[in-house]
Order: structure tokens, then sequence, then C-alpha cells
């Protein structure tokens, strides 16, 4: 704590006093009062809060969650230290504030990219000397990037954020989320929550989803609602990691409709082949390059056999010399 | 006056003294110069700033090459390549293309320009003179645009009358702008190919930035014709986009109105295709860039082609755009397969060496 604030003697104040919809040095998100609920409960509150007076009241500058907790386990009063009314500047009593919790809790994402917006738009502080010296003190590298991506984030929905934290998305997904409508969030969200996709997944689902949208020309909500994957979606039997599979299989195809006609068409030809499970037959990746692949298993003589006979009767098939040309990337 | 903004100029101690030095700074008076003596230093700190691709293309650093100046061209493996030679002139680019290669390739984000011209000069007579019996070619425009820095040094015409006094080794100039007035007195004995990279006009305008429109580049290059230029063209990337064929058909149509076929060397026909790392540094500095929106997936070099099907399709058309034209044009691939070359022109050069001698056979009739 401060200096200052440490002068400033203990008092004992009436949780009524105190204005608790007054946000202005607040930057919580989401705080887990349980472990310090219990905290207060075994062995008091250890460090008094610090207010300052207004009109009316006081005003919470650091301790909104100690008066939260106090004021749920029922307590009328509560330790505090208070400043006068403007004996500090509201910028210097929030740079205090963040100050001091830095010290005792830290923040998660999204209080920083609150802190970060109160800062630039409630206190007027240049965004050049928010980047040098609050970025560095929040952990974060000092660019102009990093602070737009938490000022992004800050904007977005209360959803967008619970998700971010609960699923501790990475910055560059947070910017990819930045580049859309607030519509278009929304709708992601109820494609991805459901199917609990890690760091890589959730970024090759914003990129196929961006992608798609501005190949076809349409918003990310009308791919989301597209009924093949909404069907996805509803399947209770399937597990989330099998919606994102398929999910995944219907995005490549909206981005990448010149190779679903081709894998389409070989695939076909191939179980027009009728070819024994024991052998498998693929083309070189993504068409590029020549030729079949042919793989076989076995384990006796007669399996042996059995898949020389399969594979020698390939050449009278009409089905197999078309699965050649389309091997070179070519339609039949 | 200068298409492009420089903010500042780094000179390097080392290069203080140098005569091209002078030069370039008398050309740019009411820029800033600071003296540098730690060059690394000064790249390092440029490189942590956000968009340090952008801020280097406005900071020219004056300074020596000490390493080889003349490489052959990377290529790529497992493709057909031309076996030209690249000059490093010149490092990094005032125009920015959002598809360009160099935005995740150079090491050193300034506009960089090399004051060892003797240097240079010498390394390539002694390599030229290493090999009497070839026709090589080399050309300063895979580093940066050829023509771009024209303005603050013109060091073509050095180089075109450099070539011209050789007899086994032909310049290309490749550029997307239509600075060539200095160009069209020299005594350039046809050893300076000038060639222009070219797109459809939608195209430079929504991913050239600063390069010179398709009208003035034709037209420029009408100029140099005029003078007795071998000419080049590369529709290099050809860019798959919707509307795409009408694009590059009157892109075609609009050159050959200026443009006397018989009077064109080579021309070269080459699909988008980028290495991995690109994608990411190239959106994050052009959000609005549709390249990478086509189906495009890694090849074998690794680098990320429009799908074959895709890809001869275009190069069938362009090339059958162009024949219509003249048919004797020489028409060639830039980094594809075999497979690809049978598949557009129903034939394939054996190898990247038997390409080279197609070119050299080429080239020796345009040659005076």
């Amino acid at each position: 704590m401060s200096g200052m604030a440490e002068m400033k003697p203990i008092q004992k104040m009436p949780l009524n006093q105190i204005d608790l919809m007054d946000d202005t040095f607040s930057v919580n998100y989401l705080p887990n009062l349980q472990s310090l609920r219990s905290s207060i409960k075994e062995i008091g509150l250890i460090q008094p809060v610090l207010l300052r007076k207004k009109s009316g009241g006081y005003q919470i500058v650091c301790g909104f969650r100690r008066v939260s907790a106090m004021k749920e386990l029922g307590k009328s009063e509560i330790e505090v230290r208070v400043f006068e009314e403007k004996e500090m500047d509201a910028f210097q009593l929030f740079s205090l504030s963040l100050h001091e919790n830095l010290t005792t809790r830290g923040f998660n994402a999204v209080e920083k990219a609150i802190a970060l917006e109160k800062l630039i738009h409630r206190f007027q502080i240049h965004p050049d000397k928010v980047i040098k010296t609050f970025l560095p003190l929040f952990s974060l590298e000092p660019n102009e990037k990093i602070l737009n991506t938490y000022l992004s984030l800050a904007q977005m929905e209360d959803e967008i954020k619970t998700y971010v934290l609960k699923e501790e998305v990475s910055r560059s997904n947070i910017r990819r989320l930045t580049g859309l409508t607030p519509e278009d969030r929304m709708a992601i969200l109820s494609l991805i929550s459901p199917l609990k996709l890690g760091e890589n997944r959730l970024r090759e689902a914003l990129t196929l989803l961006e992608e798609i949208s501005r190949r076809n020309q349409c918003t990310v909500r009308e791919i989301v609602q597209r009924p093949e994957i909404q069907t996805i979606l509803s399947q209770k039997e399937l597990t989330p990691s099998q919606k994102t599979e398929r999910v995944k299989k219907v995005l490549m195809d909206l981005r990448y409709p010149k190779m679903r006609q081709l894998e389409e068409n070989f695939e076909k030809k191939r179980k027009d082949l009728n070819l024994p499970s024991n052998i498998s037959l693929r083309h070189q990746p993504f068409f590029e390059g020549k030729g079949l692949k042919v793989e076989f298993q076995f384990e006796t003589m007669e399996e042996y056999r059995s898949i020389l006979l399969s594979l020698s009767q390939l050449v009278a098939k009409e089905e197999f010399r078309e699965m050649i040309v389309l091997s070179k990337g070519q339609r039949t | 006056m200068f298409p492009f903004q420089i903010e500042k100029i780094y000179l390097d101690e080392k290069a203080e003294k140098d005569s091209v030095s002078k030069t370039i700074l008398k050309a740019l008076s009411d820029i800033p110069v600071e003296t540098v003596q730690d060059k690394r230093g000064l790249i390092k700190q440029f490189f942590s700033m956000p968009d340090s691709i952008g801020v280097g293309k406005r900071h020219l650093l004056i300074t020596h090459f000490y390493g080889r100046r003349l490489k052959p061209c990377p290529g790529t493996s497992n493709h057909i390549c031309c076996g030209y030679y690249v000059i490093n002139a010149i490092t990094n680019c005032p125009m920015d293309c959002s598809y360009c290669v160099l935005q995740g390739y150079l090491n050193n984000p300034f506009l960089t320009l090399y004051t060892n011209w003797d240097d240079l000069l010498q390394e390539i007579d002694v390599f030229l003179s290493s090999d009497r019996q070839s026709f090589l070619r080399l050309g300063t425009g895979e580093l940066s645009d050829s023509l771009a820095l024209e303005s603050i040094f013109p060091f073509s015409p050095f180089l075109i009358q450099f070539f011209a006094e050789r007899h086994n080794g032909i310049l290309e100039l490749k550029t997307k702008s239509a600075n060539v007035n200095h160009l069209l007195h020299l005594n350039h004995r046809g050893k300076t190919v000038v060639s222009w990279s070219l797109n459809p006009p939608k195209m430079i305008e929504e991913e050239e930035t600063r390069t010179a429109p398709l009208k003035e580049r034709i037209d420029a290059a009408r100029g140099c014709q005029e003078k007795g230029y071998p000419l080049g063209f590369h529709f290099d990337p050809i860019i798959y986009h919707e509307g795409w064929e009408r694009g590059y058909q009157e892109t075609i149509l609009q050159l050959f109105k200026q443009i006397d076929p018989k009077r064109v060397v080579w021309i070269s026909l080459g699909g988008f295709r980028y290495p991995p790392k690109l994608k990411a540094i190239a959106e994050e500095r052009f959000p609005k860039t549709r390249v990478f929106l086509g189906e495009l997936f890694p090849g074998r070099d690794a680098k990320f082609r429009y799908l074959k099907e895709i890809r001869v399709e275009m190069y069938q058309k362009m090339a059958g755009w162009l024949k219509e034209i003249n048919p004797d044009l020489f028409i060639y691939l830039c980094m594809e397969s075999k497979e690809v070359w049978e598949k557009v022109f129903g034939w394939a050069p054996e190898n990247s060496r038997h390409l080279n001698q197609m070119f050299e056979k080429r080239v020796r009739k345009f040659v005076k």
C-alpha cells in the first residue's frame, strides 16, 4: 500500500455509508469471492479497504471484493482508511488502486482490459503513456497492437468476455474476435461453446469462418446457422470432439469447394471399386504430384493371394482408370 | 518527386565518404540524416517496432554490402527453374504489395542502398568472365523493384552501360513503376531487358500499393520499345479472383495494343504462391487483402499454391490468349512442376538446365 494511504488512520465504517454502485476505481470482472469469504470468516479482515469521501458517502478506491465479501457475510461495518474528497485526483487514486491490486492478487485478462480502457477513456491518459507505463505493469509487451487488443476486449459482450476468461483464449484469438460484429461474435459463441475447443482448434475455426464469410460475402452468423452445422450441434449422442471434427469438415468444404469436389469424386470412385478393407488407395496430398498409393495388409498367404487377385482385377475397371486421372488433379 | 515518403536517412559511417552516398544525400537534401556506427543494433531496434516492415519502407539505410551480391535465383525445390541470377543492388522496396514475399524474407527492414558499387561491378565482371560460353541472365528486380529508387540514386544507367559492353550477359530490370525516362537515351546495345510485372487494374488498385497504374506501365514499356530495348512481361503473381479471366484477358489486349510482340523477349506466368509464414504477416499489414482467400495448399517445397486444377486452368487460358496475339511469344512458367508444364503446353523442359538452354537460344535472337 502506498505511503500516503498507510499514514491514514484506520477507522470503522458502516457498510451502508459506502456507495457500492460507484465503480470509478473498479476493474473487477467475475471476482471469485469464495476463498476471500472463507479467509475473512476464519481470521477476519487483514487489510483495511481504501475509501474516498464524496458527497453523501464514500466511494471505494481499493477493496471492492473485500467490501462485497463482508456484506455477503452479513457484516455491518468494515475497517477502512479514508482519503478526503480533493486530497488526490482520481487518476492518482486509480493508479494506487491498480498497484495495490497487483501486489495482492493480480488481474485476469478482462480486468486488464477494463483497467486500460478506463485509463484512456475515463482518466484521459495518453495512449503512449499507457503503452509505456501500464502495459509493462500488467506484464504485457509495450506496443500499440497489444493495447488495441485489450481495448477491443473491453468493448466485447459479457458472454464473450466470460468465454475468454473461462477458456483462457489467447491474444491472437481475441484479435480474431475483434474484427467481427457483435452478432457474428455471439453466433460464433453458440458454435464454439459446446465444442470445447483448444487454442489451435479455436484459431482454425475462427480463421475458417472469417475466410468463408469474406469469400462467399455472407455473415459469420449465416454460416453458423446453416442446417448442416446446426444438425451436428444438436446431436446429443456426439462427443464435443466428434462434433468438432464434423463441423470442421463442413467448414473446410465451404472454404475449399474445388478441393471438396475432387475429394468427393475420388472417394466415390474408390467406393465403387469395392476394395476389401485391407487394401487402401490414396492420392497425393492436395492432389499435388502424380500417382496413387496402394497399401495393403495381410497375415496369411491366403490373404496375400486374395489381395493380389483384387489388385489385378483393378486393371479392368473403368473407375480405377478414372481414379488415376483424378489423382493428377484432373476431372474425369 | 518520389511516389513514396522517406522520413529519415541512416548513414553507416563506413559509407560516409563514398561518392554514391554524397549523390544520395544531395538528392534527399531536405531529409534528416543520422550517422550510425552500429548498423546491427539499429536493425534490431527497428524490428522491435510495430509494423517494422511498413516503417522500414520509410527509412533509408545507406551502407556497404560485404558478402556475395550475385547469387543464383533461389527458385524452389522439386520444380523447374530458369537459371536466373539475382543482383543485390538494393534491398527492399518502397512499393507495398500485399502479396510481396519480401515481407517475410528480409533480415533488415530498411530500404537499403549499398554504396560499394565498384565491388558489385567487379563481382559481376568476374562472374561473366568465368563462363564465356553461356549467355547469362541477371536481374536486380528480386530483392527490390529495379527502378523504384532511381530518383534517389539512378543506379540502373550504370548497369545498362556496363552490360552493353559485355558479350555473354543480359541484364533484366524488372519493375512495377514507370520510371524509364532516364534510360531512354542510353546506348544499351540490346543487352538490357526492361520488364514489367502486370496485373489487371483492379488487382493493382487493391493489392499493389504505391505502384504505377497499368496504363503508365504500358506507356513506359512502349517508350522503351521505341528506344530498342528488348521487353519482358511477368504475369506473376496471377491472382485467381472473381472475374479474373476478363481482367487478365483485357490486360493482355491493352498491352499488345501498344507493344509489338516481336520485341518481347520473354513472358512469365506464375500463379500466386507463398511461403507459410507470409500469410500472417501480410494479413496483419493488409487486413483487406483477398489474395489468401483462394484455394491454396502446401506443395512439395512447402510453399502454398493454388490447387493444381486452378493453376493449370489459369496458365492454359493465359497462354492461349497470349498465343492468339502472337504464336511465337516465348512463354514460360515460374517455379512450376514438369507435370504442370506438360498439361499447359503439351510438353515440358526436361529439367531446369534445359529451360535455361531455351532461354539462351531465345536471348541470342534479341542481342545485337
